[in-house]
């Protein structure tokens, strides 16, 4: 009897979630705060960002005090669809998970990877899928194409990226079939990066594809891009477990976004790839 | 040059400037509490309380032993837990609040220490508590050594606030990084962070040259010099080699002629008139005890340095104490005054036992020891002067009087210059002591003694440090005191001074009195072996007598 019950509540659960994803997306209706997410009303929602990151996050060339990039305005109208008052807190990336486990932000929203082991601390809700871009100097002299054509040469990764172990698994791969080795040069921030390309001290960087396809747009003279692959991974907002009503106007915003279209066209405003959106998912653990 | 209107739109940017006004902010604060909680971890660290140098140690190697970005973290993102939620602002300046506390405790610490410790007898001597005797006397003197290390510190702080960055500290580094984060052009924002950083550690620069004159009493002291920013900064002045800012010509042409003047002073002439009113005290009390030692032990560890001394001493009376060195002499002296503990036995000066408390057990010190000897009035002249450093000669006698006492400044400079005057070094009383010849220096030490109204003076071989053309000036002073009637116990060598100006003369040796009784008795028809042998080694013609005799 007692499973039965369980079993109808989660199907109940199950049928009303998906209705929502149905008939709630449609529209914004930030007037009905109070209704739909009570503990928010009142609240300023601080967004921890780390403005280094374009095209996801950084300082309007025109104007430093403001934040502009993919994840600023995509956060912007996601919490304006719900109503909520919200300001950017910026700090050194290193510190934002820290800082959102301490209570010290409410949203991580700055070209975050999901991963099963982040999720156990906090909750996701992921809206693109992310790719490894290499950046090379101009017009690829070195050839790098794939993975495989790393052997032998210098390549930059940033500390803690996951662009580090896959390096280093091709590193592995390139040895055992008798390859020369490739040389792995970590660097802390992207402008460090950017600089060992520039100077010649690593042939390749390898980052984040929105990343490089932005520094590429921007620097056609100075850069080139080698070659493109999707990781697998998705990125995406993270928030304290205990914040259900947070959790809620997130997926409920991004798929108003994406429904409407306006995920897509701030992807173009910023030169992103349209067709890395996925389907706006809550992930937990 | 093109790149120039670029970069200086970047020096001036208000993004930028304000991240560095965050950096001054976070820098003064955290300086600010930092050095004050650093200077109570210094006072800890020497504290002889194991409680309190233990903690203060402690604290010290896990702050100075830990990094500081955990620091950070740790304030911003685990006090959450127990309920503390900080700001960054506020979370920066305590974590660099706590780090420069461990810093500058030890550069404080260092300080404090290079003042040598004779300040403090000598400051003890005068009655003044350890408090006191801290701020007036070892701080101004021990800041001219911390400055600088306290400066270095500020300025790295200035430039480490960038590392606050993780707990959203969006400072002058943070924000160039940030710019560069989205131009990629890295030289030109950051070299405009290095003009803003360069120009905000200037002016600390800057800031340490003025607070350093203060400091420096010689310079005080001086007309308006030479010294400029660009002394500072730089080591040189314009149209000025290094080599002719050292040294005054000027003062030391004074002193050396002084020193040779000082031969010429009428100094019994002076100092006669010193305390006549005692003198008419004294005819009443003359005879009665004043000075009562039973029974006085002392060790050093296992050495015993003295073995039970018994002896009485009137008032008006003068006692020369003799003896070969290591005899405990300077020791029994220095626990009249109680400026060091006794073991066993018991010692009053008319009547008070100077910092004692009689109780069931025996005698314990009291807790207010200052209080106690500012209340017995004894005068104590070290055999190396310990005049303030930082002080001019008038400065050190009027220090007591002022800080003690509690007289006006306007009655104790009257006092002082009458003691000056007395002493024969009126022209002298605005000179720092390392100005000063030693006779000089012994004579303000004298009248600084003097100063405190004293019932008892103690001279702990006044002339020993000195050389021998000048040691006749101090010891005509001397007698001029105890012409005057003043009660005096005078450990010395001089034996032709002792057997001229003494009342009384006491052999020491081992730890206990020999002998004693008047000159012509323990100096002339000594009884004991021991005392015949000692005043053959000393009798020899004595500069004093030199000084008679030129």
């Amino acid at each position: 009897m007692k499973v039965y019950a369980v079993f109808t509540l989660a199907a109940t659960l199950l049928f009303s979630n998906a209705l929502m994803a149905q008939t709630g997306s449609t529209a914004c209706e930030p007037a009905k705060l109070a209704q739909k997410y009570p503990t928010l009303v009142g609240k300023t929602i601080k967004i921890g960002v780390d403005p280094q990151t374009p095209p996801y996050i950084m300082r309007d060339a025109k104007d430093f005090n403001k934040l502009v990039g993919f994840d600023a305005d995509l956060s912007r109208e996601v919490l304006d669809c719900a109503g909520i008052k919200h300001e950017f807190f910026i700090g050194g990336w290193g510190g934002l998970l820290p800082a959102l486990n301490a209570g010290q932000i409410d949203l991580f929203w700055d070209d975050l990877y999901y991963t099963a082991e982040r999720a156990k601390q906090v909750n996701f809700v992921t809206y693109m899928q992310a790719g490894t871009g290499a950046l090379t100097q101009p017009g690829n002299p070195k050839k790098i194409t794939s993975m495989d054509t790393l052997c032998g040469t210098t390549a930059a990764v940033g500390v803690g990226t996951v662009e580090d172990p896959q390096v280093r698994a091709a590193d592995e791969k390139c040895k055992s079939s008798g390859k020369p080795g490739i040389n792995i040069m970590t660097f802390p921030d992207v402008a460090a990066g950017t600089r060992l390309v520039q100077t010649g001290r690593a042939d390749v960087f390898l980052y984040d594809l929105g990343l490089i396809d932005s520094l590429v747009k921007d620097q056609p003279k100075m850069y080139s891009r080698g070659f493109a692959v999707l990781s697998g991974m998705a990125i995406g907002a993270a928030m304290s477990k205990q914040n259900k009503d947070l959790l809620n106007a997130v997926i409920d915003g991004m798929r108003v976004m994406q429904s409407s279209g306006k995920q897509k066209a701030i992807f173009e405003k910023y030169g992103l790839d349209p067709s890395l959106q996925i389907a706006a998912e809550v992930k937990t653990q | 040059m093109d790149w120039l209107p670029e970069f200086w739109s970047y020096v001036t940017a208000p993004f930028l400037l304000e991240g560095a006004l965050l950096a001054v902010q976070i820098t003064t604060l955290a300086t600010g509490i930092g050095v004050a909680a650093g200077l109570a971890l210094a006072l800890m660290r020497m504290s002889s309380l194991k409680i309190l140098n233990r903690t203060a140690w402690t604290y010290i190697w896990f702050i100075r032993g830990t990094p500081l970005l955990l620091q950070l973290v740790f304030v911003f993102d685990a006090l959450p837990l127990i309920g503390i939620k900080l700001d960054p602002f506020a979370t920066a300046v305590i974590a660099f609040a706590l780090n420069e506390a461990a810093f500058s405790a030890e550069i404080i610490r260092a300080g404090i220490q290079s003042v040598s410790r004779t300040q403090w007898h000598a400051a003890a001597s005068l009655g003044m508590s350890s408090y006191l005797t801290l701020r007036r006397i070892i701080l101004p003197q021990a800041l001219r050594a911390i400055l600088p290390g306290l400066i270095n510190d500020a300025i790295g702080m200035l430039k480490l606030t960038s590392i606050a960055s993780v707990i959203f500290v969006n400072e002058l580094t943070f924000r160039s990084q940030q710019i560069v984060g989205q131009n990629f052009k890295f030289f030109t924002v950051f070299g405009a962070a290095a003009v803003m950083y360069l120009a905000l550690t200037s002016v600390i620069s800057w800031f340490q040259h003025w607070i350093e004159q203060r400091l420096d009493p010689e310079i005080e002291r001086q007309p308006k010099s030479d010294f400029s920013l660009m002394t500072r900064l730089f080591g040189f002045s314009r149209g000025e080699t290094p080599h002719e800012q050292v040294g005054n010509p000027k003062y030391s042409s004074i002193t050396t002629t002084h020193a040779l003047s000082a031969k010429n002073i009428d100094a019994t002439h002076t100092i006669a008139n010193i305390s006549a009113s005692k003198t008419n005290d004294a005819s009443d009390t003359l005879k009665a005890d004043f000075v009562i030692c039973k029974n006085v032990h002392k060790n050093y560890g296992k050495r015993e340095i003295l073995k039970g001394i018994d002896l009485t001493i009137a008032k008006g009376q003068v006692v020369a104490i003799i003896g070969p060195s290591g005899s405990g002499k300077s020791t029994l002296l220095r626990m009249i005054n109680h400026l060091e503990p006794m073991d066993q036995g018991e010692i009053t000066v008319n009547g008070s036992l100077v910092g004692y408390a009689r109780t069931s057990d025996g005698l314990k010190p009291k807790s207010d020891l200052a209080k106690a000897r500012a209340d017995a009035h004894i005068g104590f002249v070290f055999q190396n002067f310990n005049l303030f450093a930082h002080l001019s000669a008038l400065e050190n006698i009027m220090e007591a009087p002022v800080q003690v006492l509690k007289q006006s400044q306007e009655q104790a400079k009257i006092s002082a210059k009458n003691l000056l005057a007395r002493v024969g070094l009126t022209r002298h009383a605005d000179h720092l002591p390392h100005r000063l010849s030693g006779g000089q220096q012994q004579r303000v030490a004298i009248a600084r003694a003097l100063a405190i109204d004293p019932q008892l003076m103690l001279f702990d071989e006044p002339t020993s440090a000195l050389d021998p053309e000048l040691v006749g000036e101090v010891l005509q002073v001397i007698r001029g005191l105890a012409d005057a009637g003043m009660t005096m116990i005078v450990v010395t060598h001089e034996i032709r001074f002792a057997r001229e100006v003494a009342d009384k003369v006491i052999f020491i040796d081992g730890g206990i009195v020999i002998e004693q009784g008047s000159p012509a008795d323990v100096l002339d028809r000594p009884k004991h072996e021991r005392t015949r042998r000692f005043l053959r080694m000393v009798e020899a013609p004595s500069s004093y007598g030199e000084f008679l005799e030129a």
